[in-house]
This record gives C-alpha cells, structure tokens and sequence, in this order.
C-alpha cells in the first residue's frame, strides 16, 4: 500500500475561486486525478491543499458556438471522444483520447488534466523508495540529470496524448485566474524545459479547450509498446495542407519537454524533416535510435492516411 | 480545518454517511471502513484494474480515486453484484478463467459496464474494455472466451 501524505481539500464552485486557493504554495487542482494521485502517491509532491474541479459548472459540457466547439477542461476523455461532433468533425482528437492509458482511465481523467500533464521520465515517475536508493534527480531535490549527467536541464518528456492532434487543430486553452481570462493556443502552452514545462501560472485553472471547427485533415499516431496502458514511444499528429501553397505539417511528441513542429513544401519530406528535427533518449523499454527511426514511420504512415483519406472522398 | 470531509455516497445500494479524512481513497474507504474487501489492491498506482468498481454506472479505478471525489455519486463492487451480472460470473467460472481470482473482480465490473453500454460489443470492444485490467495467471485466453460468451448470452437475452 501506498498511503497518501495528508492534505485539505476543498471543492469550490466557480473556477476564480479555484485560482484564489491556488495562488497558495503546496495546493494542486485535483481534475480526474489519475496522474495527480499516482504522482502524489510516489511523493513527488506533497500537496498541503487539494482544490477539486468536481462543481465547478463552467469547466463542463461539449457546447459548438460560431464556428468553434467549446470542451469543458473537466470532460472526460471517454465523453469527448463519443461526442458527435468529435467523432464527425474533429476524428483525430477523438483517436487520441482514445489511445490514453486505459478505457477506464478514459472514463475518469479529463481533457484539461491532460492538456496539463506533468512531464515524464523513467527517473522520475517511480516510487519514493526507488529514487531515493538511485539518488535523487534535478527535477526533485537531486543535482545530478540521470539522463544527461553532463547537462544542465530537464529532459522529461511531453507525453499527454491529445496535444498534438489539438495543437494542429488549432485549438485554443482559456484559462480563469483572479486577474482574469486569457485565451492561449496549445501550441503556445509549452516550453522547452521539463522542469518548468509550461506557460501559464500554477494558479491559473484551464477552463474550456476550444477547437476550430474547419474540417482540417488531421491524423493522430501513437506507438507504444502495448497497445493499453502504455504512454507513447512516439506520438505524432500531421496535418494535410488546408489550401494549396500551405505546407504540410507534423507535431512529434512524447520525444522532449516541448512538442516539435515541422513543416515540409512536400509530403514526402515530412518524414524525413521530422527523423532529423528529433532526438529522442532511450527509455528502458526503447533504444534513442529505434525511437528515432520510428518517428520517420510514424509521421510516414500519418501521412500516407491522410492521402489515402483524399483520394477516398476525392 | 477542511482536511475531513462528510461523505454521502450509496455503496451497493445502501446510503453510507461517514466523517473520513480527506485523503482517503475509495479503495480504502471500500476495504478498511466498510470491509467490502472484493476490491483488490493490486498495483495501488492505477496500472492493473484490481481495484475497478463502478461509479454512477461507469468503471472507476478506486485505488487512485479519492472517496471525498464520489461525493453523492452511487459506487457499485463485487459484493453488490448478483442477478443481474450473474451471466458474466457464470461464463467466468464456466471457462475456468480465473485462478488466483485477484483480478477477477475487476473483469466482472469491467465487462458489466461494457455490456451495458454495449450490448452487442464485439470482439474489438471486448479487448479494447479489457485492455484495463491485468490477469497474472490466465493468460487472457480464457478471459476472452469467457467475455464472448457473456456477450453472446448477453444478447440473445
Ligand atoms: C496507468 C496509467 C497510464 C496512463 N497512460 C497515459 C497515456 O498513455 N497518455 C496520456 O496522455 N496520459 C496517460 N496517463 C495520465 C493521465 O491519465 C492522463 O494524462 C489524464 O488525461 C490526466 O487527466 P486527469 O483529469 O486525471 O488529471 P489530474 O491527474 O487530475 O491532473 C493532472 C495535472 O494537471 C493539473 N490540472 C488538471 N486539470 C487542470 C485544469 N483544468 N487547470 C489547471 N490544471 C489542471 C493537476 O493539478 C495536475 O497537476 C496515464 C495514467 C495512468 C495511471
Ligand atoms: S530528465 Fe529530468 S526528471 Fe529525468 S532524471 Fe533528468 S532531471 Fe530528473
Ligand atoms: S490497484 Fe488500482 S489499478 Fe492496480
Ligand atoms: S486469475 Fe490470477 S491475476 Fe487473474
């Protein structure tokens, strides 16, 4: 048994109030819980408050409005990815909802929380008993990088399985905090440091997920090694230009802290242009270089979906 | 200050009123208060499904779900199945697909909740469902036709 270190908790009904306990040191917003309980069961933080989204009414429901679907941060994958105009309009975010974890995790962890997730690393996401007999790393209380001991930084990986079909979708993240709300693109939430891994306050709550709804061709791949529970080895989402002269895209992830962006004039050459834009680390279940290569299949058949797609309603 | 909670749920049925600490689990809740002890403690981090009850109809797992998070919902275990999953314990035991029995709980509320949802789920679904829960003795072989075969009962019904 793994207790849990004690905590106050308190479920407040509007997300300013939310941000208001969140602006204290040691609280967390508890969203589904699945990446907030294991990690808290691993002590790799010790909350003094937990802050529930449980009540919070503008955090929930799919709503479309102008040409934008609006997903509360505290729906659940399993609800985004039945939703109609998900499954119509929007395919590749409800694959990628569906390849997260478990069909019940997916029933509990929210869209938010994965938007949110903290960034992951074989050294790191492991029990309390087992890094303290490694010694402890950079990310928390340690000095030393296990990945790169000659390094200076962090490099747990992004590794939340919606981002990047989201970010080519071109979604946007509101957020509500006590000086108000702003809107962020997903592909402006991340930074390059798997310490300090986003772009917005700890006291800022993600309200709602808002996708254009554009009919952008998108395509999301994830491999991993079984094809449940596993995170990525890989994950990738490539988008088919939306007017001639625009390029193709591809986000590969789960390879850094930050998702990786690559545009090619050609489909060919997104493949290609993502295998040399990537450095993944080995993990213990995958070498650096096999992850490599597999980005150069991944986006490669990515691609070849969405051409096959073309031809078929062309 | 807040850090117990009065908590109302409805477990199998019956109305549970009880001060707990706010860091209880469900699982703890289930197993250590109300010694419902059905739902296992496998991996406790959210990785095997031993834990996997029902929440309000949907499959939760309990070891990392806080029981102050149900406030007011309906939780449903092992011991609160009987009739009326009876189809799915019985294909179980017919295909012999449980040895040590630890993750057999787990499987029940799992395919339960699949089949309600999905009467005729097939084999796609089935995998899919049971893709959450780990089995260290059966090999899944037996699993799998024990949860055909309840979804073929299950629909003919
Ligand atoms: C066995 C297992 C396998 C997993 N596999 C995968 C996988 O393959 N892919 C994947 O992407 N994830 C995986 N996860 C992680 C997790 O289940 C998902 O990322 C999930 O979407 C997280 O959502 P949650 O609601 O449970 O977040 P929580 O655990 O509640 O929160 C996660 C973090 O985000 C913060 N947060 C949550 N919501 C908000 C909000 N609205 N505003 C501000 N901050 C917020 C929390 O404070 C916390 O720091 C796995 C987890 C487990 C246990
Ligand atoms: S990459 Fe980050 S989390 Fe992993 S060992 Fe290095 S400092 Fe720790
Ligand atoms: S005990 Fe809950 S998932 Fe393993
Ligand atoms: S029967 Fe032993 S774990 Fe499944």
């Amino acid at each position: 048994m793994l207790p849990l270190a004690h905590f106050e908790y308190l479920a407040p009904t509007e997300a300013v109030e939310a941000s208001r306990l969140l602006a204290s040191p040691d609280a967390r917003l508890v969203a589904g819980g699945t990446d907030l309980l294991v990690s808290m069961k691993h002590r790799l933080f010790e909350p003094r408050l937990l802050v529930s989204a449980r009540r919070i009414a503008e955090m929930q429901g799919i709503v479309p409005a102008a040409g934008w679907l609006s997903i509360g941060a505290s729906c659940t994958l399993r609800d985004v990815s039945r939703h109609g105009i998900v499954q119509q309009r929007l395919p590749a975010l409800a694959a990628a909802c569906r390849t997260v974890a478990t069909p019940t995790i997916q029933a509990m962890a929210t869209l938010g929380g994965n938007l949110m997730l903290d960034t992951r690393c074989m050294y790191y996401n492991q029990p309390a008993g087992w890094r303290a007999s490694l010694g402890y790393c950079l990310k928390r209380e340690g000095s030393v990088c296990h990945v790169a001991p000659k390094g200076r930084g962090c490099y747990a990986t992004q590794a939340a399985d919606t981002v990047p079909a989201l970010w080519l979708l071109g979604a946007e993240a509101e957020f509500v905090s006590v000086s108000g709300t702003r809107r962020i693109r997903v592909s402006d939430l991340y930074r390059e440091d798997g310490m300090n891994w986003l772009t917005v306050r700890p006291d800022e709550v993600l309200t709602r997920i808002h996708v254009p709804l554009e009919d952008r061709s998108v395509a999301h791949r994830k491999l991993r090694t079984r094809q449940a529970i596993d995170y990525a080895q890989v994950l990738v989402a490539v988008a088919a230009p939306a007017q001639r002269g625009e390029p193709w895209s591809a986000v590969v992830s789960s390879v850094a802290p930050r998702p990786i962006l690559v545009e090619s004039e050609t489909a060919e050459g997104l493949a290609e242009l993502s295998f040399r834009g990537s450095q993944p680390l080995s993990t213990h279940l995958a070498s650096a270089p096999w992850r490599k290569k597999m980005v150069r299949v991944e986006v490669a058949r990515a691609v070849d979906a969405l051409l096959r797609s073309h031809a078929g309603s062309g | 200050m807040s850090d117990e909670v009065v908590l109302t749920v409805q477990v199998n049925g019956e109305r549970v009123r009880r001060l707990i600490p706010a860091s209880r689990t469900l699982l703890d809740l289930l197993r250590e208060d109300l010694r419902l002890t059905g739902s296992k403690h496998g991996c406790d981090v959210g990785d095997c499904g031993a834990c996997t009850v029902r929440v309000d109809g949907l499959p939760r797992l309990a070891c990392i779900t806080l029981a102050a998070e149900v406030q007011g919902a309906s939780v449903q275990t092992i011991e609160g199945c009987g009739s009326k999953e009876a189809y799915i314990v019985d294909a179980l035991d017919k295909h012999v697909a449980s040895q040590c029995g630890y993750c057999t709980p787990g499987i029940v509320l799992c395919l339960a909740s699949l089949f309600d949802d999905q009467a005729d789920a097939d084999e796609a679904a089935i995998r899919e469902a049971l893709g959450s829960n780990i089995c260290r003795c059966t090999g899944y072989t037996k699993i799998l036709a024990a949860a055909r075969e309840a979804a073929a009962s299950r629909s003919s019904a």
